[in-house]
């Protein structure tokens, strides 16, 4: 008897010390993070029967368990893939938002101060002092231009990196998985009824740590952690992981992808399987924030260059020539897809920027039929042959023959920013004048006046070679004297239009537009007979300043979406929508933050360690190893008072 | 429910992080005087701010424009002010040669003093600007627009007229090109001219003659011829453009008004058989040219009446003439003052519109200091509440009483 009270005292205090030993590993891991706080499970020995009933025979130590719940656990799992997923977009397009931040040093003052300039040489053309400052301020422009888009380079380059770094990180710690589903399964031996629990913290752990990185989803086998990521690829199988390698897109060398690599070699994971975590917040703001702050930026760099370069082509400089392009302005991109089997080389050219996109297009081949992919919505234009002219950009091939199957990125204007350069360096080629002017006889009779003139892209220096002299007959109401191989077309102020053949008088309208060879004028009032006008070369026309004009009326001019926004205003739409995404990214990242505190929390409040509590269960196990002691020491008398029977 | 001594430690850091960032963000907005730090701050009116900033410097650039088209114009009306006086004073010596008591020798000296006024003239008319542009050369401001000629002065400028943008939707003329100052001054009463033929031999004088009846007038070239037989003089009107003759046999009397086909003039003083009056419909002559006859007409001597009768008649055409002239510089004069009127109202415009502007402006991007200022303090308030707190919560713990 006493020697059973002895090992039931004995079963007590080996109970108590398990006990003091897990209290003490809660406290000493109260911040280790992802640890969950162990409990002692005690049950009782079982009993003896001794003949009047059943005896107890002390405690044993069934396990020691650690309090988890795979629920709220996946609940603060599932939190933090959104919520990293919205911080890394949020983190990102604020360095984006930043950077137009001062209104003060963006594109928009160096934009007012060339067409201030330009106003400056329209009030004395010429000043070579203030074409000078014209040219000046050209080239600050454009400098603007590109330092914005080499800015938006290095943020780019920066989600390179960072997908690098978050591969390295994900295939790390599939590693790391792979191994605790081994030492696991080693250590369990497939009994669960003695979990390895520090083990098992370590492995959940990695797994939220991973689910950071990207969304995971977690399959248990016996054992075993299987992970699976994006569209069912696994990246854990048992004691196996498999690894995510970068690779570059087979459209854009610059762009760095997720490839997976399976037991059949390297496959590129498409970016919309890839979502939640750091990796789907890189790709998410790089497809839709990053490249169309880009394009919208070179879109605005295109059509300043494109519609000035229009019009100054169309003015006289200082040497009597007509003006060149002021700007060298950008090309599309466009990268042939590295699959493409054949050798089709695609040409892409913008014919109205008035009609440009912020989006990038695709275009497939597949054996009969051409398909143009707008990437921003998935708006599809198809056509047998080519060229096909799609938002203001016509495709074409520009040789070599294309294969079924092969895939081009034609990205329009993505350079745009990066390649606008002023084209003129010296001041008397800015064409500021008009090629022509035209003059009313001074012996006229009659009251009639000629504009200016003006003219168009047709126009050659060969239609006022020599210079044309008009005359008018009152007997007909004619004008006669026009070149004689030029049709003449006249619009009256009415609208309607007549087109009369080369070589034909034509009738006199006052006030309509008469056009031929690219010139138009307007003559208005009342001619007498005889009365004649000379449409001729504007030599040695230093004060003229019209071109000059309709350049600066390109400022306020509606020449971008449509025929909706200048200049200023593309490029406010663009500051609009970043700030407004930035805006968005806010409120929902800070939504999804507080998401994540609330799992969180719940998810403490059963798994983690409280130190008082900790220290209440330190006095409880000392208390019981106290009492246990005593039971010992009264065993202990008990077998003293059996030693002293039977001594005289 | 229970709370790890872990998420108690965090949610309380990452509270006093939130406190902290507004707090700065807060002073941020007060260092820099404005709402918005960033566009997302305030992303519609960061657009708005940027179309305003547009539209305000279009309006400043539009002054701009306006003071140098005001330069510009002052300039030309000061020349053409000087003209003015000189045209004047030309009218002054044209009533002092026809006295009857100048005689030739004095008229040789105003034709001297008519030379040097000449000169005056061209000078003006090649007047530059204040950046060295000649004013009156329309486009060529590079070279000089008048040349003077044997028989007045050749323009070598165009028609061309500089403008510039004063305002949104309007393009003001910076000039006047010189043929249309100088050199477009009707002759005769602006329909018709009337001429002595010159190789008159009688003392007939004619006068520059009106209209009477628009619709009555062809536009055609006629002929006056007189005829002088036994005493009688009469005339016949022929139309030298049709080659009819419109009447014959008119009797003549000196001042009574010859009028036919819509038009009127008369005749004074005793014309000779074969004397011919010439009716021309009305060109331009240059001032220049105007100012060549005059200075011939006063070196032509001559006494007898044939002499002061072709005296009279040509400083008649000048006087009418010059006076023609002076009517189109007056012209001219007043375009330009209207051009400056119409500046001055614009720029009244301008300068409200960039007051709106600004406002609009202060709306969207200045901080309202005094709600800044106060939500900094509330702002001070909680934080320092929340630390303070913080410091005392944590200080609790059982292992306080445990020990010793």
């Amino acid at each position: 008897m006493a020697a059973n009270i002895l090992s039931v005292g004995e079963s007590a205090l080996a109970a108590a010390q398990v006990g003091l030993l897990t209290t003490g590993h809660n406290i000493a891991n109260a911040n280790t993070p992802g640890y969950s706080r162990q409990v002692v499970i005690q049950g009782s020995a079982g009993a003896q029967d001794s003949g009047f009933g059943f005896v107890g025979k002390g405690t044993s130590v069934v396990t020691v368990q650690r309090v988890y719940s795979d629920y709220l656990a996946s609940q603060v799992t599932n939190a933090q893939t959104s919520q990293n997923e919205l911080n890394t977009y949020y983190t990102n397009i604020q360095q984006i938002n930043n950077l137009f931040a001062d209104a003060t040093s963006g594109l928009s003052p160096t934009l007012q101060n060339f067409f201030s300039s330009l106003q400056g040489a329209a009030s004395d053309p010429a000043s070579s002092a203030a074409r000078q400052t014209l040219l000046s301020s050209s080239q600050t422009m454009v400098s603007q231009f590109q330092s914005m888009d080499s800015q938006l380079r290095e943020i780019r380059d920066g989600v390179n990196s960072e997908i690098n770094g978050s591969i390295t990180t994900i295939n790390g710690y599939a590693t790391q998985i792979a191994q605790l589903n081994d030492a696991i399964e080693k250590a369990q031996g497939g009994d669960s009824s003695k979990p390895a629990n520090d083990l098992l913290d370590q492995r959940d752990n990695i797994v939220s740590e991973l689910s950071k990185e990207i969304k995971v989803n977690v399959v248990k086998q016996n054992d075993s952690y299987n992970v699976f990521i994006g569209n069912g690829q696994p990246l854990v199988v048992a004691n196996n992981s498999f690894k995510l390698v970068a690779t570059t897109s087979p459209t854009d060398l610059s762009r760095i992808e997720v490839g997976y690599q399976g037991n059949n070699g390297t496959v590129t994971l498409a970016e919309s399987g890839l979502t939640g975590g750091k990796l789907g917040g890189l790709f998410d703001f790089r497809a839709n924030s990053l490249e169309p702050a880009q394009n919208a930026l070179g879109r605005v760099a295109i059509a300043l260059g494109t519609t000035f370069n229009a019009q100054h082509e169309l003015g006289q400089d200082q040497n009597g020539n007509l003006g060149g392009a002021f700007f060298n302005v950008a090309t599309p991109v466009v990268n042939a897809s590295t699959a493409n089997t054949g050798s089709g080389v695609m040409s892409a050219a913008i014919s109205d920027v008035n009609a440009l996109t912020t989006s990038d297009y695709q275009v497939q081949f597949d054996g009969s039929n051409y398909t143009v992919t707008r990437l921003s919505d998935g708006a599809v234009s198809t056509s047998a042959t080519l060229p096909l002219t799609v938002d203001g950009v016509d495709f074409d091939i520009a040789s070599g023959s294309v294969n079924a199957g092969d895939m081009f990125l034609v990205r329009p204007t993505a350079n745009g920013a990066a390649n606008i350069s002023v084209a003129i360096t010296d001041p008397k080629k800015v064409a500021l004048a008009a090629p022509i002017r035209s003059a009313a006889t001074g012996t006229n009779a009659g009251s009639a006046t000629i504009s200016a003139g003006s003219i168009d892209s047709t126009y050659t220096a060969a239609t006022i070679t020599p210079a044309v002299t008009l005359t008018y007959s009152a007997l007909t109401g004619e004008f006669t004297g026009f070149p004689a191989t030029l049709p003449v077309t006249v619009t009256d102020t009415a609208g309607n239009v007549s087109v009369y053949p080369a070589g034909s008088p034509v009738a006199y309208s006052s006030g309509a537009t008469i056009n031929f060879g690219g010139v138009n004028v307007i003559v208005s009032g009342t001619p007498h007979d005889g009365d004649t006008f000379t449409v001729g070369p504007n030599t040695g026309g230093t004060g003229d300043n019209r071109n000059a004009l309709l350049l600066g009326a390109l400022q306020a001019a509606n020449t971008m979406d449509g025929s909706t926004s200048n200049f200023q205003s593309a490029y406010a739409q663009l500051i609009n929508v970043v700030g407004n995404k930035t805006r968005e990214l806010q409120v929902t990242s800070s939504a999804q933050s507080k998401l994540l505190d609330d799992a969180t929390q719940a998810q403490q409040s059963e798994s983690g360690v409280n130190l008082d509590e900790e220290a209440a269960n330190l006095i409880r196990y000392q208390q019981a190893y106290q009492a246990a002691g005593k039971v010992m020491q009264t065993a202990d008398k008990l077998f003293d008072v059996l030693l002293s029977l039977g001594v005289q | 429910m229970r709370i790890s001594t872990s998420t108690f430690f965090d949610s309380a850091a990452a509270r006093l992080g939130d406190l902290q960032s507004g707090l700065a963000t807060a002073q941020q907005q007060i260092s820099t005087g404005r709402r918005m730090l960033t566009p997302a701050d305030d992303p519609v009116a960061a657009a708005r701010v940027l179309e305003v900033t547009q539209s305000q410097s279009l309006n400043t650039q539009f002054t701009s424009n306006r003071s140098n088209a005001r330069d510009s114009l002052s300039m030309e009306e000061n020349t053409l002010q000087s003209v003015t006086g000189l045209l004047q004073d030309v009218k002054t010596l044209v009533v002092n040669a026809g006295n009857g008591v100048v005689d030739d020798t004095q008229r040789k000296y105003l034709a001297t003093e008519l030379t040097s006024r000449f000169n005056e003239l061209l000078n003006y008319a090649n007047a530059k600007d204040s950046v060295g542009n000649y004013m009156f050369a329309g486009f060529q401001v590079g070279s000089q627009p008048f040349v003077e000629t044997a028989t007045g002065a050749s323009y070598l400028g165009d028609q061309g007229q500089r403008l510039l943008q004063v305002a949104p939707a309007r393009q003001m003329a910076l000039n006047d090109a010189g043929d249309t100052v100088f050199e477009a001054n009707k002759t005769g009463n602006g329909t018709f001219v009337t001429a002595a033929v010159a190789g008159n031999t009688g003392a007939g004088i004619v006068s520059t003659g009106s209209v009477v009846n628009t619709a009555l007038l062809t536009g055609d070239n006629y002929s006056v011829t007189f005829n002088v037989a036994g005493g009688v003089t009469t005339y016949d009107v022929t139309d030298t453009t049709t080659s009819t003759t419109v009447s014959s046999g008119n009797a003549y009397t000196s001042g009574q008004s010859i009028s036919f086909d819509g038009l009127q003039f008369d005749v004074s003083g005793v014309p000779a058989n074969g004397d011919q009056f010439t009716v021309a419909p009305s060109g331009s002559q240059s001032i220049f040219t105007t100012l060549k006859n005059l200075i011939g007409v006063l070196n032509s001597p001559g006494t007898g009446s044939t002499a002061n009768a072709n005296l009279t008649n040509g400083l008649n055409t000048a006087n009418n003439n010059v006076d023609n002239a002076l009517d189109n510089i007056l012209q001219t004069r007043a375009s330009i003052g209207a051009r400056l009127k119409e500046l001055d109202s614009l720029d009244n415009a301008g300068a409200d519109r960039d007051q709106q502007y600004s406002q609009t402006l202060s709306t969207l991007q200045d901080l309202d200091y005094t709600k800044a200022i106060s939500q900094l303090t509330q702002q001070q308030t909680i934080l320092t509440a929340s630390q303070q707190t913080f410091v005392k919560i944590t200080g609790l713990s059982l292992f306080n009483y445990i020990g010793g």
